[in-house]
């Protein structure tokens, strides 16, 4: 590249403070790691103040790197690639966080962010523990650091640096538009941020979600900082806070991107078993498993192996679970995972760094921390909840393996897709995991560590259970036809949520503080029941019903045509009107209204509107938002699954606006209904016939048209010079409602225009949209409000007794 | 025999039944021909649409029937028959993977999934878009 050119208006400056930021991040992160190793072998203070120096350091570059984006993003600097790419001058401010985690970059350093956040609360909380966790969590933070880097070592680029300037990113560094000195004066705007996440779930969505991902580090590196100081056993206890603070964030994450895929995505639900939705509910699962058997530990001293199996497979599978969705190893087998920047081989190693450190610990360890102890009781609470994390367990695995089938692809060179009923698949699975977990929900606190008086447990449980009857009872007359295993996952999740809820008014007498487990565990058993409501009895209402049965290979009619007109089309017990769209900014908004019929008059009242928004998205296809009616007892979900695109200019009468196709003799070329060959051309006009005389020219084009079920037809359109003047003679085919006219042809080249007009009616206004009732669904959402209340409440009181316990 | 044993025994025993029923219920990437030669298997079949020939869909009749050709990656072409919707954008796709079965000289598929040029990333495409004049 030519060095000397001078580019005007560049700010350089920035873009070197945020490079030296990111080494300094870099550097201070690895520094401190190796300064608290030191710190632990020698047990001198000043190593650990060295090390805690460090590590503000890197909070501060952190912090700064952060702000020098932001402040590159809003003085619109699109000299850099980074800010271009995400960024532009009309997106709404309210957005512009949203622009930091579109970007790889931006998320691997919001997850840094995060990091250094919970290190901090680890320092001066748990300051006993700071030098074995913080070794562990520095190195973490220097491999997320070095994704960051962007340089080239022995021709392998490590990591993505976001200060790479726009016409030194590999796609443009070649162009002749960046040798222009003035290059940056004719870019008037960044690509800006994909509108798919202009969308407020998409502001809080990811940072809750990463901090999640960054919480599961704590477990990891108490566990690793126990096997490294040898104090096997007393991590747990100073843990449990963080870890139950992990589950939560993490469950929060993952519930906000179920709320989001069923406010804003098309995919009918909020649930798909997507490869990236599976990534990130694996290592939740096995988080809960962690805290659980961390909890049995705690009071019965064993199970430790497990615990620190659990703790580190939960962080490993973070990684794995970051590598699927940013390798670009999901491919086309998922519709949100990141595209493959060249980073796949640097994940890889980060996750066998961290598998191969907690390996040789846990090997090298291995007598101290596997205890050999009695077989549990039946009867004891602890039997119980480990069986239940063994369950989560098993549940992890299968979701693992059919989310892994691109990777076992790679590995050993198959050709495996993914089923093609996925949400059958993992259900067929996950249902009686869902079962037995519930079961464990419901009973699990009316046994007591140790051992309890089964008489007295069976007499607890009695109500509960027999109420669970009644309810699943109750409800088959108006569940009707159902599976087995959905009547039994109905009953298991009310009995879960009876019985916590007796549980807590009963023996626990309501009082809050310690019933965060019972209203937590409530909540999970309402999700699953609500889940299991909404999804086994929603309605597609939308049935096309003149549809002709096409065998069963095609059993899908759930998608139906409404043409923009008055009167109304029945779907389900409404009747619905498309009333028209209009244009918002960049989506189109189609009204949909939805009328009732009032028995007692015979007249079509008018429920409610819907408007499902069409957004047109030059980058990402256009996309199609649903539009939800929300009840109390059920939601209506309503989107647009086919329409057409706004028509063009010029248009005029029966016929749209004409369209040239420049071809040669043997050419085709397609028609919205058909197919055009271009036979030949014909000189052989009866001039006579058109009233021309000798000296006039007559050529016809001498077209095939055919259709896509093989009828053909003749068209010959003429182009005529007639006194020095150039006419055409159209020709039409009706049966198409297509018409053809020749206005050119190129003596040179042989080449011919013909202007190709199509009937309006070929393009009738009409969208053809699918709706859906969700019974049930705010039981879900209740569900995931208690989980989180319960979890809140059940961390608030654990730090409270970790606080007051030294004394006793 | 002590009871972690057998839970642990049993883990297994799970386990590989996981693998196995990913095993069973897996389809398999593969072309036209071989899609042919087992008409009663499901297959994923990975190629281009065909821009020259006509497509087929008409809501007024059936929303949910389209039909066009596509050419798998060994250039053999096949007319195609999807239980959907028309999808959005679909002239604009580069790659498409059809998801069903075999049926005579037709492709009956169930689903498709395609990647468009420019879903994710095609700076150059939109840096043209986003400058004045050259």
């Amino acid at each position: 590249m030519d060095t000397t050119i001078q580019y005007i208006g560049e700010e350089l400056f920035w873009g070197k403070l945020g490079n030296m930021l990111i080494i300094l991040a870099f550097t201070s992160a690895l520094f401190s790691s190796f300064s608290y190793i030191f710190a632990l072998r020698t047990g001198e203070d000043s190593w650990r103040k060295i090390a805690r120096k460090s590590f503000l350091v890197h909070t501060i570059s952190i912090i700064g790197i952060f702000g020098v984006i932001m402040s590159l993003i809003v003085r619109h600097r699109f000299e850099y690639f980074f800010i271009w790419e995400h960024s532009n001058k009309v997106m709404p401010m309210r957005y512009i966080l949203s622009c930091m985690w579109e970007g790889q970059e931006g998320s691997f350093l919001l997850w840094m962010f995060w990091n250094t956040v919970l290190s901090w609360v680890v320092i001066y909380k748990s300051r006993e523990w700071e030098s074995g966790v913080m070794i562990n969590v520095s190195l973490v933070q220097s491999f997320l650091g070095s994704m960051l880097l962007g340089v080239v070592i022995f021709n392998h680029k490590i990591g993505n640096n976001p200060f790479i300037l726009l016409r030194e990113a590999p796609d443009f560094a070649n162009l002749p538009f960046v040798q222009m000195p003035d290059y940056l004066s004719k870019l008037a705007d960044g690509r800006g941020l994909n509108p798919l996440l202009q969308n407020y779930w998409m502001t809080i969505h990811p940072p809750t979600l990463f901090l999640g991902f960054a919480s599961t580090v704590v477990p990891f590196a108490f566990a690793m900082a126990g096997l490294m100081r040898k104090k096997y056993t007393e991590w747990i206890e100073v843990a449990l806070p963080y870890t139950f603070f992990s589950v939560m964030i993490l469950g929060t994450g993952i519930l906000m991107g179920a709320a989001w895929a069923y406010e804003a995505l098309s995919f009918g639900g909020f649930w798909a078993w997507d490869p990236v939705e599976n990534a990130s509910l694996v290592p939740w699962m096995t988080l809960v498993g962690a805290a659980h058997v961390m909890l049995i530990y705690k009071a019965r001293k064993h199970s430790l192996l497990s615990a620190y199996l659990l703790s580190i497979a939960t962080f490993i599978l973070v990684l794995y679970s970051t590598f699927l969705t940013r390798s670009g190893i999901l491919g086309d087998t998922s519709v949100h995972a990141f595209t493959d920047l060249g980073m796949t081989g640097h994940l890889v190693f980060y996750i066998l760094f961290f598998l191969a450190l907690a390996a040789w610990f846990l090997v090298k360890n291995r007598k101290s921390i596997i205890i050999q102890h009695e077989d549990e009781k039946l009867s004891s609470r602890e039997f119980w909840m480990f069986i239940g994390s063994l369950v989560l367990l098993i549940g992890c695995i299968q979701i693992t393996i059919t989310t892994s089938i691109p990777v076992i692809n790679k590995l050993f060179g198959l050709k495996m897709a993914p089923p093609v009923d996925a949400i059958d698949h993992y259900n067929r699975w996950q249902v009686p995991v869902a079962i037995i977990i519930c079961l464990l929900i419901g009973i699990g606190q009316f046994f007591k560590y140790k051992q309890s008086d089964s008489i007295t447990v069976r007499k607890r449980l009695l109500i509960p259970f027999s109420l669970s009857i009644l309810v699943t009872v109750g409800c088959a007359f108006i569940l009707k036809v159902y599976p087995p295993q959905y009547y039994a996952l109905f009953f298991a999740s009310v009995f879960a949520f009876i019985a916590n809820m007796d549980y807590m008014f009963r023996i626990l007498k309501g009082k809050i503080s310690f019933s965060g487990a019972s209203i937590a565990h409530a909540g999970i058993a309402l999700i699953l029941l609500g889940a299991l409501i909404s999804n086994s009895k929603k309605q597609v209402i939308s049935q096309n019903m003149k549809m002709v049965d096409l065998g069963k290979d095609f059993p899908n009619n759930e998608n139906i045509m409404v043409e923009q007109r008055t009167d109304t089309l029945p779907m389900g017990e409404y009747w619905v009107v498309y009333k028209g769209k209009e244009l918002v900014g960049v989506n189109t908004l189609y009204t949909i209204e939805y009328y009732n019929l009032n028995r007692s008059t015979g007249i079509k009242e008018k429920q409610f509107e819907l408007k499902p928004i069409i957004q047109i998205n030059a980058r990402m296809g256009n996309v199609a938002e649903p539009a939800t009616k929300h009840f109390l007892s059920k939601d209506i979900y309503t989107h647009l699954t086919y329409y057409v695109p706004e028509d063009k200019e010029g248009a005029s009468g029966d016929w749209q606006a004409p369209k040239t196709h420049t071809v040669s003799v043997g050419d085709t070329f397609m028609l919205s209904n058909s197919m055009v060959i271009v036979q030949g051309l014909n000189k052989n006009i009866d001039k006579n016939a058109l009233q021309l005389t000798d000296a006039d020219i007559a050529v016809g084009a001498q077209l095939l048209i055919e259709d896509i079920n093989k009828n053909t037809y003749n068209a010959e359109p003429l182009f005529i010079i007639h006194d020095m003047q150039v006419y055409s003679k159209e020709a039409l085919v009706d049966t198409l409602g297509v018409k053809f006219s020749f206005g050119k042809i190129d003596p040179a080249t042989g080449k011919l225009d013909l202007a190709v007009a199509e009937k309006k009616a070929n393009k009738k206004e009409f969208i053809i949209m699918k709706a859906i009732i969700f019974p049930g669904i705010n039981i879900l959402w209740m569900g995931c409000i208690l989980m989180i209340l319960g979890s809140f409440i059940a961390i608030r009181q654990r730090i409270k007794s970790a606080t007051t316990k030294p004394v006793s | 025999m002590k009871k972690s044993y057998i839970i642990a025994l049993a883990v297994v025993a799970i386990a590989i039944a996981a693998i196995m029923s990913t095993v069973s219920d897996s389809s398999t990437y593969a072309s036209f021909a071989i899609a042919d030669e087992h008409p009663n298997k499901e297959f994923h079949v990975v190629g281009k649409l065909n821009k020259e020939k006509p497509q087929d869909y008409h809501p007024e009749v059936n929303a949910n029937l389209f039909a066009f050709y596509m050419t798998d990656n060994e250039g053999k072409e096949c007319k195609v028959l999807l239980n959907k919707t028309k999808p959005q954008d679909f002239d604009r796709s580069e790659q498409i993977v059809i998801i069903g079965k075999m049926a005579g000289e037709e492709f009956h598929a169930s689903d498709v999934l395609m990647k468009c040029p420019s879903k994710y990333n095609n700076p150059k495409e939109d840096i043209k878009a986003t400058t004045n004049g050259n």
